[in-house]
């Protein structure tokens, strides 16, 4: 399982990266993992707020309908639009594969580095 | 750890009521208790939460028929319900999920009736290689469920009516069902009802947690328009007995939501159909982008020596609801020759 050294980590197994006042959500590979082969993914739409700890969207793999949990507070500038025809990037390439750029991040989940998402993943496991 | 056992049986046979009760048990399960939700859907076809309704369902048919059509929140393909199907639901936080230990309990109810069933790799349970259950999953905010089908007597004539291909050229996103050769448990034991199941069903969950539970009675919800249904007293097997009170759940919001245009049509899955036809005068293919349940453009070619009549159904069609009534209304405002009006009506129909 890969985990990128340099990004942060929700429990819900979102990771994001914040550059210059943008923050980029994606889903890490332990939850690729665990969804199993996605098929369709719902997305918000530019303008669209979102809130830390709450649901932005869903992936229907082939195991469940699963909610996309939101890392951050704040308002969606650009969704990957690239994931409606092809959700299956999710799974080939979870950090590639972003889902949302949030600006205007107000608030932020308890957000793990790299050694404690290795740790709480080993722990789920 | 499932440390308790509930059974919910539901009393009417509306699938907004029963998919909202589903909701409802969801959002009520505790840490360590696993519900069994049993229930059963009058004359419906349930799509996934990611499905196109017209791509998978003659929705006008069903409709005229007087079924249902409802949308569940787990992901698959499209099935239909008739009171000869029964539906299952394990309900639990998402901890205590455990798929393997959840599809045992329906092996073992299963075997326990004498019926050969084997898992398949698709979430699906056949016997003698043909499907007679369907499941699905969904999961939210640390909680999970896994529910599926059980065909015991399913009128397999409306199975194959409601759920044929549409006969519109359609491009759609979202999911797309996998059609199986299905069978129904009454060929293998023909003496079989859905009471026997249920009650199957309990003894093996019973046998399979080995753990104390309760019967929830959820035939006095506050439900609107709920058939009666005679309740089974509970099985010997699950002891303690505990009831939760049905005043519990207050439906009232999720049978709106799950009866509501938007949650059936209302979707943002935009797709483009076309469907064309010739008569005496004329051939005509009309092509519409559909987007959240309405018309967002029309399309018309035609070779009628009626040069209007293009622009004119173009007009009344763009931002029309895409839905029976209001198509017929919209190309009855334009005032065209009745014949007409009603072949461009049925060429509409055959899209619904």
């Amino acid at each position: 399982m890969t985990i990128i050294p340099d990004l942060k980590y929700a429990k819900s197994h979102e990771w994001v990266k914040e550059e210059g006042g943008i923050a980029t959500v994606g889903i890490t590979d332990f939850a690729q993992d665990a969804l199993g082969d996605v098929v369709f993914i719902n997305l918000p739409e530019a303008g669209d707020e979102v809130v830390a700890g709450e649901s932005f969207g869903d992936v229907e793999s082939v195991k469940a309908v699963s909610d996309l949990v939101s890392p951050v507070s704040g308002i969606v500038k650009a969704v990957n639009e690239e994931l409606i025809d092809a959700p299956e990037m999710l799974n080939s390439d979870p950090y590639g594969a972003w889902i949302i750029k949030v600006e205007q991040v107000t608030d932020r989940e308890e957000l793990l580095d790299a050694d404690d998402y290795e740790a709480l993943c080993a722990e789920e496991g | 750890m499932i440390e308790r056992l509930l059974v919910c049986r539901s009393g009417g046979y509306s699938p907004y009521e029963n998919l909202a009760l589903e909701e409802a048990l969801l959002n009520r399960v505790g840490k360590g208790e696993m519900i069994l939700y049993l229930w059963q859907n009058e004359r419906t076809v349930v799509i996934g939460k990611n499905q196109n309704p017209w791509k998978e369902c003659r929705t006008a048919l069903l409709s005229e028929e007087g079924g249902h059509l409802a949308r569940r929140l787990s992901g698959g393909g499209a099935v239909f319900h008739d009171l000869g199907n029964l539906n299952f639901t394990f309900l639990m936080s998402a901890e205590d999920y455990d798929l393997p230990r959840q599809l045992t309990v329906l092996e073992k109810a299963c075997q326990s009736l004498g019926i050969p069933a084997q898992r398949s790799g698709r979430n699906d349970l056949l016997a003698e290689g043909r499907k007679f259950s369907g499941n699905a999953f969904y999961s939210h905010a640390g909680k999970s469920y896994h529910h599926g089908t059980l065909m015991v007597d399913v009128d397999m004539e409306n199975v194959q009516r409601y759920l044929s291909p549409s006969k519109a050229k359609l491009a759609a996103k979202g999911v797309d069902s996998v059609r199986s050769r299905v069978v129904n448990l009454k060929e293998f034991v023909p003496e079989l009802t859905i009471e026997r199941l249920s009650e199957a069903l309990i003894a093996a969950l019973a046998e399979v947690y080995a753990v104390g539970g309760g019967v929830l009675d959820a035939s006095n919800l506050s439900m609107t328009g709920t058939h009666g249904l005679s309740r089974t007293p509970a099985p010997t097997q699950i002891h303690p007995l505990r009831t939760l009170s049905p005043d519990e759940f207050d439906l009232h919001d999720l049978v709106a939501k799950y009866a509501s245009d938007a949650w059936l049509y209302g979707l943002k899955l935009p797709f483009t159909l076309s469907v064309e036809d010739r008569f005496p005068w004329g051939g005509v293919e009309l092509q519409l982008d559909v987007n959240e349940g309405v018309v967002r453009t029309a399309k018309v070619y035609t070779d009628a020596m009626d040069d209007t009549l293009a622009p004119r159904v173009e007009a009344v069609l763009s931002g029309c609801a895409f839905r029976g009534e209001a198509l017929k209304s919209a190309l009855a405002g334009i005032c065209l020759p009745a014949e007409q009006e009603g072949q461009l009506v049925s060429l509409l129909e055959t899209a619904l």
